[in-house]
């Protein structure tokens, strides 16, 4: 059950990640990569190492993307 | 008169380079897959039981390799003056448009409890998981809230300078404490009994250590976000 | 088909070649995208793939996290704490040095108004 779950998080990853890359809008892309963020939280639970877990959901999927979207806002990129 | 479509070369000739990156990549790599790892951390963790700490990667981070830690302090410390270097000579830009009113009572009624709960992870690190870094960057986020929706916020500079100099110091006034007393930098002069595991006052220096690390990340990352939504360029 | 993926080599397998995609994607759209913001995430996601690896190659079903509660003092059978310990640091170091290049790339934008690649060409004169 396990190695299906892996490998079901590991398949959602990469397409959301893909799709991150080639948007055109950088609002989308930059929502798409708080996606990758989300997934690799989740694997970093169901790998047994709650600390790493609980530091990527905080720094990677929140002020690591909330710095990007400040940035967007002086870059004055049209959304 | 012929239309010529041009061949987009860049991105074929991007993704004819990944094809063959990743298969040379993953020929090696799937050849060479281990039966079995290595376990580095065995005698770390039976050392671990002799601290009095719960949490063994707490331990790793703050006692084992406390010297790593002040380097990463330091790399966040060189960041911070960069980006406010950079962006803090700007004069400060107020935003034009009110807040709602919703956002405006919401972010009152939650910033204590953003607070209160970084200040929790923050001082349990070392017995569930949890520790500085993240309980810093939860109290950090708890600013950012409170300074989108209120216009006129500012986080008071000279304070956060007094709580940056004060966490610093006191770092390494305590690795140089334990240099004096037990010749080892950062070594654990406070009493650490292994009876009091689970407890809160437990594990001697470890649980200050990781809340003066807290301290230090938290206003650094606040003014971090300061700098970047109040003095970029005018709103 | 449940047991044929529960088995160590396969999670193994996978994880690698998951991760390893990952970061080529990564690395295909640090070559071929022009926007600044683009290149940034691109990098982002390459270090998130070098996480996913370490962490994952250290897999067994039979250990448990690497904290002592009640009902779990067998330390024989707990994760291993020095790799988390130095994927913290990096994951706290790559916020840093993207928030850097972020600031850098409004203070260009304010200098010339390109955010593009392509039209960086100052030095050429």
């Amino acid at each position: 059950m396990i190695g299906f779950i892996v490998l079901l998080i590991f398949v959602g990853i990469i397409i959301v990640a893909f799709s991150a890359i080639i948007q055109s809008s950088l609002a989308d892309s930059i929502i798409l990569f708080m996606g990758v963020g989300l997934g690799s939280v989740v694997l970093f639970f169901i790998f047994k190492a709650p600390d790493v877990a609980l530091t990527e959901a905080v720094i990677g999927a929140g002020i690591s993307s909330l710095i990007f979207l400040m940035a967007l806002k002086h870059l004055k990129a049209q959304v | 008169m012929s239309i010529k479509r041009s061949l987009p070369t860049a991105t074929l000739s991007g993704f004819a380079l990944s094809a063959v990156l990743i298969l040379t990549f993953l020929k090696i790599l799937l050849q060479n897959i281990p039966t079995s790892m290595q376990r580095a951390g065995d005698s770390l963790l039976t050392l671990n039981a002799n601290e009095g700490v719960a949490n063994a990667v707490t331990t790793v981070v703050v006692y084992f390799r406390g010297f790593d830690t002040l380097g990463e302090i330091a790399v966040l410390f060189i960041a911070s003056l960069g980006i406010g270097l950079m962006l803090g000579e700007n004069e400060r830009c107020v935003i034009k448009a009110q807040s709602n009113f919703m956002l405006h009572t919401a972010a009152q009624l939650l910033f204590p409890i953003i607070t209160l709960y970084g200040i929790y992870v923050m001082s349990y690190g070392h017995l569930s998981p949890g520790g500085g870094f993240q309980g810093g960057v939860i109290v950090a986020s708890g600013v950012l809230l409170l300074l989108i929706s209120h216009r006129d916020f500012e986080v008071p500079h000279s304070f956060i300078v007094t709580l940056e100099t004060f966490a610093g110091v006191a770092y390494v006034l305590i690795g140089l404490i334990g240099l004096f007393t037990l010749d080892v930098f950062l070594g654990n002069f406070l009493p650490h009994d292994v009876r009091q595991m689970g407890m809160l006052l437990s594990g001697g220096i470890i649980p200050i250590i990781y809340i003066i690390v807290g301290i230090k990340v938290g206003s650094e990352m606040s003014m971090i976000v300061q700098n970047l939504i109040k003095r970029g360029d005018d709103v | 088909m449940f047991e044929y993926l529960n088995q160590p080599e396969v999670i193994r397998y996978i994880v690698t070649v998951g991760s390893m995609m990952l970061l080529f994607i990564g690395l295909f759209g640090l070559l071929t995208q022009k926007h600044f913001i683009k290149i940034f995430i691109s990098i982002a996601t390459m270090e998130t793939a070098v996480f996913l690896f370490f962490i994952g190659n250290m897999f067994s079903k039979d250990l448990f996290a690497p904290i002592i509660t009640e009902g779990f003092t067998n330390v024989a059978q707990m994760n291993d704490p020095i790799p988390h310990a130095m994927i913290l640091t990096a994951i706290v170091i790559g916020m840093a040095v993207l928030a850097l290049g972020v600031s850098m790339t409004i203070e260009y934008f304010k200098l010339t108004g390109n955010t593009e690649i392509d039209k960086m060409n100052e030095m050429r004169h």
